[in-house]
């Protein structure tokens, strides 16, 4: 079917388009847009504020893994800090890094050394009564004791750092050293007659207990 | 600006026709970008595009309406939609044809808001209306059978001008419109003869 109004129009199509539109629709369009450059300068503030509103998913994303590496973060300082903690107690570890300190007090390493091992020997010897002596109250107030000397002695170990009166921390801390050895000469004497005491009575009542049968 | 104009609004046709095919071809690659960055929300990208299309789509909307304040609204309410459905968009036709789509819908919507019915309800297929010959086309003038198409009622000249001016074959007029094919063919050709009509009448030429 031929249609000459058709080829017509075909020929002179561009010819029809006459009308223009104001040139300011453009600006009614744009505040009809909302994902404009509004929002691309609001996603960095967003992520800050935490709103949840209105994410494109690579921001989300991006949300995740900062949230996973913050996670992280917070674990591996819990963990590194939990470390030292149980660490701290134990009095032969917290003196072993004197090694650093050999700077500022070159003999502190030979002395504490020298009372380590003394502290050990009474320490053994104690652990040796233990067993023999339970449920004695004493034991845990002198644990007590030296849990409190061990920790003023690291205060004192961080004071020789920043302190420059060096020879007095180190006197305070021969002090802190000697205190122990003689908490723990106490604590032997203590136990030392507690079992000579024991030994005693013990046979006397034996003997009640078979008399008594 | 009138080159980008003509292949916009040749839009279909020139896919049909096989016309410059490679014109197509480089003419999508541009717009590719520039869609993509649409796509991020870019506001200088998305000015870029409705420089490109306004004019065209603004005189498609224009030619459904025939209302200006209209087409406007038509103009502004297609751009926004497109723009938010943007990612929807896959490059299978033109963004050009497909925009223009959104635009002949919402025109239609528009009108459809003002007057009930579109193409009457009459869905008798008319007998071929006798095609008269018109052997005077040589006298025909764009301007004239603009205003006379302009001087159309809506039902005909909707569907005149999806079928002369936008490219759209009758199957797709009828899915556009909800009509059927015959009855988009029988209301073109009544509409054909309308204006034949109107543009021969002594005062229109006057």
């Amino acid at each position: 079917m031929k249609d000459k109004l058709k080829d017509f129009v075909n020929e002179h199509r561009d010819e029809f388009d006459v009308f223009e539109p104001r040139p300011e629709l453009w600006q009614e369009i744009c505040q009809d847009l909302p994902e404009s450059r509004k929002e691309k300068e609001g996603k960095v503030i967003k992520i800050s504020f935490g709103e949840r509103a209105s994410f494109s998913a690579d921001f989300f994303f991006m949300r995740v893994a900062a949230a996973v590496v913050l996670l992280l973060g917070c674990g591996l300082t819990l963990y590194l800090m939990k470390q030292q903690v149980t660490k701290e107690p134990t009095p032969i570890a917290a003196i072993a890094p004197a090694v650093s300190t050999e700077s500022i007090a070159p003999e502190l390493a030979e002395v504490e050394a020298y009372y380590v091992s003394q502290i050990q020997e009474k320490k053994s010897q104690l652990s040796a009564y233990d067993r023999k002596v339970l449920g004695l109250d004493e034991q845990a107030e002198i644990d007590l004791e030296l849990a409190r000397l061990d920790n003023s002695y690291l205060q004192l170990k961080k004071q020789l750092y920043t302190n420059p009166n060096t020879s007095e921390i180190v006197d305070a801390m021969v002090q802190n050293l000697q205190i122990r050895i003689k908490v723990l000469n106490r604590q032997l004497e203590v136990l030392q007659q507690l079992e000579q005491m024991e030994q005693e009575p013990t046979n006397e009542p034996q003997k009640d207990d078979t008399t008594n049968v | 600006m009138e080159g980008t104009d003509c292949r916009i609004s040749a839009g279909k046709k020139s896919e049909t026709l096989n016309r410059n095919s490679l014109k197509n071809i480089s003419y999508q690659d541009v717009n590719h970008q520039v869609i993509e960055r649409c796509k991020g929300g870019d506001n200088r990208a998305q000015y870029e595009l409705y420089k490109l299309y306004a004019k065209a789509m603004f005189n498609v909307s224009m030619r459904i309406t025939n209302d200006y304040a209209e087409a406007e609204d038509v103009l502004q309410e297609a751009f926004v939609s497109a723009f938010k459905k943007l990612h929807s968009y896959k490059a299978e036709a033109s963004f050009g044809s497909w925009l223009k789509r959104i635009v002949v819908n919402a025109s239609i919507n528009a009108i459809r808001k003002r007057r009930s019915e579109l193409v009457p309800m009459d869905e008798r297929v008319v007998g071929e209306v006798p095609d008269e010959e018109y052997n005077d086309d040589s006298e025909w003038q764009v301007e004239n059978v603009r205003r006379a198409i302009q001087q159309l009622p809506d039902g005909y000249r909707v569907v005149l001008t999806l079928y002369l001016l936008e490219g759209f074959d009758h199957g797709e007029i009828a899915e556009i419109l909800g009509i059927t094919e015959s009855t988009s063919k029988s209301q073109y050709s009544r509409a054909r003869k309308k204006l034949l009509e109107i543009m021969k009448a002594p005062q229109f030429v006057a």
